[in-house]
């Protein structure tokens, strides 16, 4: 016991010694700005700082690594908040109610909140990592795929709490993302399924490029639509800084909650932040007694996603620190540094000094802890400045979000293709928010989907049925049916008593009428449901290994879709609109004939900018764009339109090609030509 | 607020015009001046340039870290001394990226790919999305050959072979999905040698296998050797995880007494499978290659480049930090090996066709 408190004191200090904290700090700096710009993920900037470590110390290697590592999640959140463009995949989920806080000038509380409950999650996971030395060997291996199975299922049941208030379409929205996870290769049998021939698609699509384009690009639209700026509202009271941070302690029990979600995750090899942040979200809503609040700035939706997403890393770091065994991609390339410092992950790093290396472990605690400290101090000092981004005018901003978008999708695979799948989305998403469908629950499926199946036929190739008795199993089911009536039982307590008073803007829900056949509403059921018959009818052929979990999803959300149509037709669906006092909400003002007006032409821009990266290539393409769009859509003034261009540009060129080498590809035209 | 329209400004579209021509005309000037500097250069062609390897895999795994090294110290070698850098096309394990370099990337040898060589096979067995003919790559080397082996916990009670096909149940071996090693070897194996073995796949990598052998889910699996010791080598060292089989034509150094797959082949075509299913797979698996029809003085700078390289006793002592092994294969033997794969019997191809699909 003491040998362990003695290594984790002498942990503690290895990290404060002066070039360890040097490199923690430039370690930090990169991450920094990583974070921040979408496009710049932190796997692939982690692989290019690896061959620096070849000179370093172990302490040192990790603290240059790992400051880096974690401090990309919490900055990535700014990102996610100010403009709706998710600045690391880890980070997406934030921007549900992050961006519309930002938009509602709640910005600063929106940051405040995120970094908080970072700097919370990010310590739990850290804890979650020194406490779990004792006991990390049983505990993982306690898991094998039927708890996995069950712990996706456990998240799939949260579909149901995402659907906002219309509960078919949430789930129809939940199956296509399901559906949507079948593309590629089958993890069994390495059959096709809807790959139309293209190799692009045989890993299936990728969550970035989905994202974003669900996500962002309606953002995009509505902000040149309203004009102004991203904030609608002038930063007021409720968007100081500091009242974020008091949201922490207010919500105190769901940041712990999502921060322990978190680490758990991440400590499931191949789920990392990419799967918890989306899983706390749908905790942050599930276990909230007003869910309609949810997707229009609800101040726990930041901090659930804000969390989890920085506790993963401490997670995942234990069954890489134990067995070797990395939980995400950014822990393979840690455990590529284990290998080149010559430390062989295993048991020897849990036994205190001399014989192991507990003290190393616990500086990854201490690294962790401090490099969050520092990143969340110095963002604070900022943030109020960082909040004011959201008032600079949309048109100027607006080339450098697109830019954000299609960098941010191209950069993770470095194709080309995901430019598409960001457009394609974007698309389906602006329809979604129009016809007020739930685009959670079609992201949960996507991340869940491949997971379910997988362990699900590993379960049953492995155990048979019996599988079904394992006490993890059960157990995991017993979490699972309180997570669904736990909420159901909590909202009838407080409807007795009185409701929770929250400090937001009061929300009036109110319903559509009824009777109404709504001619786009029931062309898009239709079309979704084309889509799923479509889908059905194509896996016939995939046999029954590869064609069962097709048919066992795609039926019964078909049988929704077809039940939804019928709703529509007959002009019982219901459509629910919520109203934020005080906000003025979906160009409610605005003559209608403006807003198709803009709407054709941002549409314009953002195929144009897309054409023109494909005929010009990204680094000739961005500048253009650039200028164009500045002089003719914004009407800016010569001056600040070339130095905003030249800046833009060089900043660009600089970092991403000059530097970073990001192989963009030759413009079709130049391909031509020759 | 008024709406920006393209025609509402004539002075300022063709301000627009003005600046779209001056961006045209420099980026012209520059393009022009740059290629005319290279005409006339008396200079090796190298020099200045930047070589880009294209590396079928996300960052982070075995062939990406080969090819990070081999970026490091290979532009020393060759004359002019280039920048060499990693670029990574990862998709469909690997396939997207040789695809890629064979039809789309320039052949001025200034593009390397690499990526995984089972695809080679992959051609051979006319497995849809393969774009290339292996054959009319031109190769520069191999830094390493695998030596896969098949290694059990001492929880599964398989730790020799005798125990192994003594077993009354199927042995259960952990896979990383069809078309890897880790599904191949044991597909091969059951066929050639008839072991008792069932082959659970669709774990993601052979870490996830490894945890699942951990956790007493699987017995074990087949993959690299230099892997497995790299990575499980707590257990193998405290006996936990025992290596009971290998799949080289020659043992390993440090595996000397573990028995090799082949030699428990009792027919003609049972050794053929092993050998050319295995075997000649493993040899070749980390391909460095060029385009077709890059010049050759181009395709021999790099072939000699990279066999000084493997010599370089600072690109040794990298490659041993990060635990890679390096036994160089040239260009030259690499390129014969992948032919082979094309002159076997029809017969042969067909069985294999069979075991693998």
């Amino acid at each position: 016991m003491f040998e362990m408190l003695g290594a984790f004191v002498s942990g503690f200090y290895q990290v404060l010694t002066p070039t360890t904290f040097g490199l923690m700090l430039v370690g930090i700096a990169v991450g920094f700005i990583v974070g921040i710009l979408p496009g710049l993920g932190g796997p692939t900037t982690m692989a290019l700082m690896l061959p620096f470590i070849f000179k370093m110390s172990a302490v040192e290697a990790f603290a240059f690594l790992l400051g880096m590592a974690a401090v990309t999640a919490t900055t990535g959140d700014i990102t996610s908040i100010l403009f709706g463009v998710p600045g690391e995949p880890t980070t997406a989920a934030t921007i549900v109610d992050g961006h519309p806080m930002a938009k509602k000038g709640e910005a600063g509380r929106a940051l405040g909140a995120a970094l908080m409950s970072s700097l919370v999650g990010a310590i739990f996971g850290a804890l979650c990592l020194a406490l779990a030395v004792p006991i990390v060997r049983p505990l993982v291996l306690t898991f094998g795929s039927p708890e996995f199975f069950m712990i996706a299922l456990l998240g799939v049941t949260f579909v149901a709490s995402l659907s906002g208030g219309a509960l078919v379409k949430g789930l129809i929205s939940g199956g296509l993302g399901f559906c949507l996870a079948m593309i590629g290769l089958d993890p069994i049998s390495g059959i096709q399924r809807f790959t139309f021939g293209q190799l692009f698609l045989w890993d299936g699509i990728g969550l970035v490029p989905v994202t974003v384009g669900l996500f962002a690009i309606p953002e995009i639209v509505d902000l040149a639509v309203q004009g102004g700026s991203i904030s609608k509202e002038k930063i007021g009271k409720l968007g100081g800084v500091m009242e974020g941070v008091k949201d922490t302690f207010r919500h105190w029990w769901l940041v712990i909650r999502c921060s322990a979600l978190g680490a758990y995750i991440g400590i499931i090899p191949g789920m990392g932040g990419g799967v918890s942040q989306w899983i706390a979200y749908a905790h942050a809503v599930q276990s909230s007694p007003n869910k309609e609040r949810f997707g229009r700035g609800a101040v726990e939706g930041v901090l659930g996603p804000g969390a989890a997403n920085n506790s993963t890393l401490g997670g995942a770091f234990i069954p890489t620190v134990a067995f070797g065994v990395p939980g995400s991609v950014i822990m393979a390339i840690l455990l590529g540094a284990f290998i080149i410092q010559g430390i062989v992950p295993g048991p020897d790093m849990l036994l205190p000094p001399p014989r192991g290396k507990l003290d190393l472990t616990f500086s990854f605690v201490w690294i962790i802890v401090v490099s969050n400290l520092i990143t969340v101090g110095i963002c604070f000092l900022f943030l109020n400045q960082l909040a004011k981004v959201t008032q600079i005018r949309s048109s100027l901003l607006m080339p450098f979000l697109l830019l954000l978008i299609y960098l941010g999708a191209f950069a993770e695979k470095n194709a080309f293709e995901d430019i598409i799948v960001v457009l394609v989305f974007g698309a389906l998403g602006w329809v979604m928010v129009k016809l007020d469908w739930q685009r959670p629950p079609l992201l949960l499926g996507l991340v869940l989907g491949p997971l379910m199946e997988n362990r699900l036929f590993l379960s049953t190739d492995n155990y048979g049925i019996a599988w079904l008795w394992r006490t993890g199993v059960l157990l995991l089911f017993a979490l699972t049916l309180i997570g669904i009536f736990y909420p159901i039982v909590k909202e009838t307590l407080q409807k007795k008593g009185k409701a929770d008073v929250l400090p937001m803007a009061p929300v009036v829900v109110k319903e559509e009428e009824k009777g109404a056949v709504r001619l786009w509403d029931t062309l898009f059921t239709l079309f979704i449901a084309v889509l799923l018959a479509w889908a059905l009818l194509e896996s016939r052929n995939f046999g029954f290994r590869a064609g069962l979990f097709p048919w066992a999803i795609g039926l019964p959300v078909l049988a929704l879709a077809i039940a939804q149509l019928i709703l529509e037709l007959t002009g019982r669906a219901r459509r629910t609109v919520v109203v934020i006092e005080g906000s003025t909400d979906g160009g409610a003002d605005l003559p209608r004939e403006v807003v198709y007006q803009r709407t054709a032409s941002i549409c314009g821009w953002i195929i144009g900018f897309f054409v023109m990266i494909w005929l010009l290539g990204f680094s000739i393409a961005f500048p253009v764009t650039t200028l164009l769009y500045l002089k003719i859509a914004g009407r800016e003034k010569w001056p600040i339109t070339i130095i905003l261009t030249l800046l833009g540009w060089g900043f660009f060129y600089g970092l991403f090609d000059y530097s970073l080498h990001v192989p963009f590809p030759d413009g079709q035209l130049f391909l031509w030509l020759k | 607020m008024e709406q920006g329209s393209l025609l509402n400004n004539r002075s300022r579209v063709s301000g627009i015009r003005w600046l779209q021509g001056w961006i045209i005309f420099s980026l012209y000037l520059s393009i022009t001046l740059t290629f005319g500097a290279l005409a006339s250069a008396q200079e090796p062609f190298y020099k200045g340039k930047t070589v880009r390897i294209v590396v079928g895999f996300a960052p982070g795994g075995g062939f990406d870290t080969y090819s990070r090294v081999l970026a490091r110290h290979m532009g020393r070698h060759i004359p002019g001394g280039p920048t060499i850098i990693v670029d990574n096309m990862p998709g469909a394990a690997s396939l997207v990226s040789a695809n890629h370099v064979y039809k789309v990337a320039k052949p001025d040898g200034l593009t390397i790919g690499h990526f995984i060589g089972g695809l080679f096979l992959q051609q051979l067995l006319q497995k849809p999305g393969v774009e290339f003919d292996s054959r009319k790559f031109e190769f520069i080397g191999a830094p390493v050959r695998d030596h896969p082996a098949c290694a059990f916990t001492k929880a599964s009670g398989i730790t020799s072979m005798e125990k192994w096909t003594a077993s009354k149940t199927p042995v259960k071996l952990g896979g990383t999905g069809a078309g890897s090693n880790t599904d191949d070897i044991p597909k091969v194996l059951k066929e050639a040698l008839g072991l008792p073995l069932q082959l659970i796949t669709g774990y993601k990598g052979t870490s996830a296998v490894r945890l699942a052998a951990d956790s007493g889910e699987l017995a074990g699996g087949c993959w690299g050797w230099d892997s497995i010791r790299a990575t499980w080598r707590s257990a193998i060292e405290s006996g936990d995880a025992v290596v009971v089989l290998q799949t080289t034509p020659e043992p390993a150094p440090d595996l000397a007494k573990i028995p090799l797959a082949i030699n428990f082949a009792k027919t003609d075509d049972a050794r053929q499978l092993i050998r050319v299913g295995i075997h000649n797979i493993s040899a070749v698996i980390r391909p460095y290659v060029l385009p077709p029809a890059t010049p050759k003085e181009r395709v021999q700078i790099l072939q000699k480049s990279f066999l000084e390289t493997m010599k370089d006793p600072e690109f040794l002592a990298d490659a041993k930090k990060s635990k890679l092994d390096v036994e160089p294969l040239a260009g030259g033997q690499l390129g014969k090996m992948v032919g082979e794969l094309f002159k076997l019997k029809p017969g042969l191809v067909t069985k294999l066709k069979e075991i693998l699909q």
